[in-house]
């Protein structure tokens, strides 16, 4: 049962703006970590490491990322449910954010291991970058629909 | 000219007029710059924390500042596109916001910042790779490079929370009435 509490989120006009910040550098963490992997499979930066080398030199920092943004959306979400629930923009955010996350910890990653199939390999890096750019474009709309 | 009348001018250009007057080319512009942001922000945070010596530890400090500047420099040039375009269409309103002002204070201390540190660390990792030793004007660089980029997110951020009361400041006759489009259904006050 839910109770008719106020959410304490709503109380002063600092908290949301400062959870935004969380939001925006946590995802510029999380998105930027990946795309210098996704570059590097697309062999168009970093060409000096191994793949599953870089890849596991920044997997913390995307987790980090990571982390912000799935401490930081949740509460922001918690500040007007209603709203972002019904909003078309949101609701695309969320499928294609899961898809993302999903693909990122199992297509994504196994493709950083296995060495030897460029076309494999450029094929998801572009996916992960669509998915990742689909996300942002999502949570940018979300103000605008 | 003051640079209030080169704002209003802009803003009425056909083409920023156009930006202004469509719903979702803003957002679409704002998108593609936190996209940018995301790219850009990504090779800032691997190249200070490489300078920190808390990632990437095993790769040669050149190597990671060499091999990022070219996937940096595309991030950037997404952020400033985008970024002038998104100015250029609310540009009397950016004009009176504060945070907008705070936001390009803080972008000329990144350019002093620049100015300061290519010379004396960005560009001389090769010198720290044959030492074995990384500064501390270097681990200074790199705190105070991500401090700064962290400030222009919140003051980017803050941008949005304002609206400068444009018609009072027009009919009180400080500025000259501009004729301009209504703003499209996303007011900078949009929440995310």
């Amino acid at each position: 049962m839910f109770l008719a509490v106020a959410n304490p989120l709503n109380s002063s006009e600092l908290i949301f703006p400062t959870l935004e910040v969380i939001h925006i550098v946590g995802f510029a963490v999380l998105v930027g970590t990946i795309a210098l992997v996704d570059f590097r499979l697309l062999n168009l930066g970093m060409r000096r490491q191994k793949v599953a080398e870089l890849a596991q030199d920044l997997a913390p920092w995307t987790l980090i990322g990571l982390t912000m943004v799935l401490l930081s959306g949740p509460l922001m979400f918690s500040s007007d449910p209603d709203m972002y629930y019904l909003n078309r923009s949101f609701q695309v955010k969320m499928v294609l954010l899961l898809l993302a996350i999903v693909f990122q910890y199992t297509i994504h990653r196994k493709a950083t291991k296995s060495e030897g199939q460029p076309f494999r390999q450029k094929l998801v890096a572009c996916v992960s970058m669509a998915l990742w750019t689909g996300v942002v474009f999502g949570g940018i709309f979300i103000g605008f629909v | 000219m003051s640079l209030l009348s080169i704002a209003q001018w802009a803003q009425a250009t056909d083409f920023f007029t156009a930006i202004r007057g469509s719903w979702d080319v803003y957002p679409i512009i704002m998108s593609s710059h936190l996209a940018g942001i995301a790219l850009f922000g990504g090779t800032i945070l691997a190249t200070d924390l490489r300078l920190l010596g808390v990632a990437l530890g095993k790769r040669p400090v050149a190597d990671v500042v060499g091999q990022l500047r070219p996937l940096k420099h595309l991030g950037l040039t997404i952020v400033v596109i985008c970024g002038i375009l998104m100015l250029g269409s609310k540009a009397e309103e950016y004009y009176y916001n504060i945070f907008f002002r705070a936001k390009m204070t803080i972008l000329a201390l990144i350019v002093i910042h620049a100015l300061v540190f290519r010379p004396s660390v960005y560009s001389r990792a090769a010198e720290f790779d044959r030492t074995g030793v990384i500064p501390g004007r270097a681990k200074l660089a790199a705190c105070l490079s991500l401090l700064l980029w962290t400030s222009m997110v919140i003051c980017g951020r803050g941008i949005g929370y304002i609206e400068p009361p444009l018609d009072k400041i027009h009919a009180q006759g400080s500025a000259p009435a501009t004729t301009t489009a209504p703003y499209g259904h996303g007011s900078v006050t949009a929440r995310f």
